[in-house]
């Protein structure tokens, strides 16, 4: 769970009679036998609301104890693949992060009873969240790896995966942390590459519509747009921005504004917001494709569909905030949504936590969260030609994959070492495991189908109704059977950075149009192709694609 | 003792025997064999020609370290006294050689490689592919044009400074106090001017400035908002960090100045504006090209505030030569490309500070 959202649950809502009914309600959890449950599932049940009590929901923050006492507590998935003290001498190399204190910190925690029982030792490499891409992009480009495990985003799968960095995961690992578990869009082909599978999940990402429900309540604004219902559909995304020019935000007092669009970029994760109105158009349920033709890696960026998008982005300018320009997707998010300026914003998962956690909020009593807006015309490419389906076309946004643990080739060689990273692996992408990362600051978010049992939540001691808010549209949108997944080629960010660039140029005015806007991107990204190398691109996209 | 040869310069005497002297060619020259066989023996293995087993290019460092050791021992032994002179030198030479030369021939070797660190061949040689690239790219020209306009406004910040260098130089309560004010906003970090000025300030809704901007009659105050609008405001936050570094150099030269000048120029009934202009201004000559030749490598490298307020937009408008390596090179891997265009600016750097220098020089040449 992220940190702020955790914070809120404490400071807010939890009081100790509140916990204490928390802990009753774990314990007599624990000692109910007769719902007819086996026994293992009864002990696996018995340790996930054990260690949902460490340290207790609102008992202040875990500390490095309570981190190893849960690693400890959810050994038993290890004992049953690995023998006491089977890896002594191994020693081993973790890369990863050190964001806020988490990241490593807990996995050093957590490692630490499963080093004293395997016997393997573990060295860490701790980095910050902007050195970690420069340091895996020069240790793959100069040969240089040096770790063993690596913490890493699915994006990156292209550049690792790809290139047989990666050490193929074996199927003991595969039961051990219950992959059948993992919510639609984190099961194969993320994960895989040519068939083969390398991912340990430990996160998931995608994007969310949050809106805001007093501008649907408030009489003015209504009686302008006509509308008393979220909007679901980018169509009435649109006639609701434009209607509700010249009304006042029924918080602030100030302009009102509709949907906001981030108009600057931001180091490539721009991109990933003209992606949320494109999927719509663009992302056909009958093709997995939509950011390049498989076949030819030729950009669908400047086809119909896309220039669609943009042209969306451009027709709402004139009625988007002042210096609209100016404002990269941290500014729509976190200065203008969160603080009261703007009625819709698609983001991840981090508005709608903040939405009601953190203190520069206005907007938490009135806000309110689905999956992505759809479209009413999706764009067929194998025919050329837009299609009106029945009911409108959804295709929520995966943006940014989520992190992952994944074991390098380093120990392809020798199979005790091997065994040995892949159960450290495994042991924190445990299925226990990952239910107190997704309830306790971690850093991670839910990304299984059972930690969306708010059951479990509401016996640790958290707020239903809350839980359930934060959760669902996450859900709704990671189980998406028309997901818009990310490819995982290599370079995608660059290709996500260069169309930055190429859009703030069609935004400013440079270009005069969104086809040609589109067409100049298409072209940046043709380059790229060439350059990386188009074959092995196909072929990589292609396998990213499950194809 | 000796007593021919250059007495006045030699403190001891070299009585080179034959033997030394060729133990000392021998030790310089057989070194240089070892290094440069250690270092085809390492380029013959990168090329797969030949596999001796060596997985880093250490060897070729630890020759080169040796050669190193042996050219400056053997000076002494060949040549004496004048070996040990030598020695005050050549190790610093040899550093700055391993430092800064051998990088930028390396660099060079980048700079004409078509190398994208997310390529599954590697560096490939492209010759001249990438100056084809640059040649043809809107964004490096764009951004060397808007370097022009950013060397430009140091004319009117080197107006600023000496008017506020005059100020803190005159007579004033509170000089003291002044100078230390002025000061402050060379101590902060660009970083921080970024976010401070440019994303809190002048945040269009809360910031004081818009505020401020808005009572003035600005209805809708956007610093950020058009090209010319954003450049200028990149170029005032820019300034303001830099002027009082400028300011503090001229007042130094100012204070430098003899104050009898202006008195006799006074008695020859000069006004003040002649005094300036005539006496003040001619003198100060050295210390303002000094001071607007730094000031200009400063600008030169101006990238951070960019980077952090405006990302080079809107569409470009604000956009450095440094700022567009950075994304070039940071977000999209493209590692020859960047390299090229970096040695490029170098160039244009060099040469343009080169007639700049010259034109420098002209201008201070007493007539």
């Amino acid at each position: 769970m992220k940190v702020e959202l955790y914070n809120h649950v404490v400071r807010s809502g939890l009081t100790r009679r509140r916990l204490m009914q928390g802990a009753a309600s774990i314990g007599s959890l624990a000692a109910m036998g007769g719902l007819g449950l086996s026994r293992s599932a009864l002990a696996q049940d018995d340790v996930r609301a054990a260690i949902l009590a460490i340290p207790g929901v609102g008992a202040g923050s875990p500390t490095d104890a309570d981190w190893q006492k849960v690693g400890e507590m959810t050994l038993a998935a290890t004992r049953a693949n690995v023998a006491e003290g089977e890896f002594a001498g191994v020693e081993l190399t973790f890369m990863g992060l050190n964001n806020q204190n988490l990241h490593n910190f807990l996995f050093r925690g957590f490692l630490k009873p499963w080093e004293a029982y395997t016997g393997a030792k573990i060295n860490w490499i701790d980095l910050a969240q902007a050195d970690y891409n420069p340091r895996l992009q020069q240790a793959i480009a100069t040969g240089t790896v040096d770790f063993d495990i690596i913490e890493m985003g699915a994006p990156f799968e292209g550049d690792t995966a790809s290139k047989g960095l990666l050490d193929e995961m074996p199927d003991w690992v595969k039961a051990q942390i219950d992959m059948d578990d993992y919510v639609g869009y984190l099961k194969a082909p993320v994960g895989t590459w040519a068939g083969k599978t390398y991912r340990i999940s430990i996160d998931g990402d995608c994007h969310t519509f949050a809106y805001r429900k007093d501008y649907l309540s408030d009489a003015a604004i209504s009686a302008a747009t006509g509308m008393t219902e979220a909007p679901t559909t980018w169509q009435q995304v649109q006639a609701f921005s434009n209607a509700v020019k010249g009304q006042k935000d029924p918080l602030t007092g100030l302009d009102a504004y509709g949907f906001l669009d981030p108009l600057k970029g931001w180091g490539g994760f721009g991109f990933y917001f003209l992606e949320d109105r494109a999927s719509a158009y663009a992302k056909h349920p009958d093709d997995p494709a939509w950011l390049f033709d498989p076949d030819t890696m030729k950009p669908r960026v400047n086809n119909p569909a896309w220039v669609q998008a943009i042209q969306d982005v451009m027709d709402t300018m004139p009625v988007l905030p002042p210096d609209q320009i100016n404002a990269d997707p941290g500014t729509t998010a976190f200065q203008q949504f969160l603080a009261g300026t703007g009625a819709m914003i698609c983001w991840w998962g981090d508005v709608g936590s903040m939405a009601r956690t953190s203190d520069s909020s206005v907007v938490g009593d009135v806000v309110g969260f689905s999956i992505n807006p759809g479209s009413d015309k999706v764009y067929n490419t194998k025919t050329a030609a837009w299609e009106t389906p029945a009911t409108p076309n959804f295709a929520p946004n995966m943006a940014y994959l989520g992190w992952g643990v994944y074991v390098t080739n380093r120990v392809s060689g020798d199979e005790k070492k091997r065994k040995a990273a892949w159960s450290a692996a495994a042991h924190l992408g445990g299925k226990d495991l990952s239910l107190w990362m997704a309830a306790y600051p971690s850093g991670f978010q839910p990304y299984r189908n059972s930690h969306f049992n708010f059951d479990e939540w509401q016996a640790a001691g958290y707020d239903r109704a809350f839980v359930e808010d934060y959760l669902g549209s996450n859900a709704d949108s990671y189980n998406h059977p028309n997901a818009a997944i990310e490819p995982r080629i290599p370079g995608i960010f660059q290709y996500y950075s260069v169309a930055e660039d190429e859009l703030a140029k069609g935004f400013g005015g440079t270009y005069k149009s969104a086809q040609e806007t589109a067409d100049a991107i298409a072209a940046a990204w043709e380059k790229i192709t060439d350059q990386i190398g188009r074959d092995s691109q196909i072929a990589l996209y292609k396998a990213s694609l499950g194809m | 003792m000796s007593i021919e040869g250059d007495l006045l310069h030699v403190v001891t005497p070299d009585d080179l025997s034959p033997k030394r002297v060729a133990f000392g060619r021998a030790i310089i020259w057989g070194s240089a064999a070892a290094l440069a066989l250690v270092a085809l023996a390492q380029t013959m293995q990168v090329a797969g020609q030949l596999d001796l087993g060596f997985t880093t290019w250490r060897p070729t460092l630890y020759a080169y370290i040796l050669w190193a050791v042996a050219l400056c021992w053997g000076q002494v032994l060949t040549r004496g006294e004048q070996g040990k002179r030598v020695l005050f030198v050549l190790p610093a030479a040899l550093f700055v050689v391993s430092l800064v030369v051998f990088p930028l021939l390396f660099g060079l070797l980048i700079a004409f490689s078509d190398w994208n660190l997310s390529s599954p061949t590697g560096r490939k040689f492209n010759g001249l592919g990438n100056v084809r690239q640059m040649w043809g790219d809107p964004f490096y020209w764009n951004a060397l044009a808007n370097m022009v306009w950013y060397s430009l406004a140091i004319i009117v910040e080197y107006a600023i400074a000496f008017g506020l260098a005059l100020l803190l130089n005159a007579q004033i309560r509170g000089r003291k106090f002044f100078r230390v004010a002025f000061l402050m906003p060379l101590m902060l970090s660009p970083v921080a001017v970024s976010w401070m000025i440019g994303k809190s300030m002048m945040e269009i809704r809360f910031g004081p400035l818009a505020r401020l901007a808005r009572a003035l009659g600005w209805d809708n105050p956007s610093f950020f908002g058009s090209a010319e609008v954003a450049r200028a405001t990149i170029m005032m936050m820019d300034s303001w960090t830099y002027i009082p570094f400028m300011m503090i150099m001229i007042l130094a030269g100012l204070q430098a100045i003899p104050r009898e000048l202006q008195e006799a120029a006074r008695v020859d009934g000069a006004s003040a504006w002649r005094g300036f202009w005539e006496v003040t201004f001619p003198l100060m000559l050295p210390v303002s090209i000094t001071a607007i030749l730094i000031r200009l490598i400063f600008k030169l490298k101006l990238a951070d505030i960019i980077i952090n307020v405006t990302s080079g937009g809107p569409g470009g408008a604000t956009d450095s030569v440094t700022s567009f390596i950075f994304r070039e090179y940071r977000d999209r891997s493209n590692v020859g490309y960047g390299t090229l265009l970096a040695m490029v600016y170098l160039v244009l750097i060099v040469i343009a500070m080169t007639i700049l220098m010259k034109l420098a020089e002209r201008w201070t040449r007493p007539r």
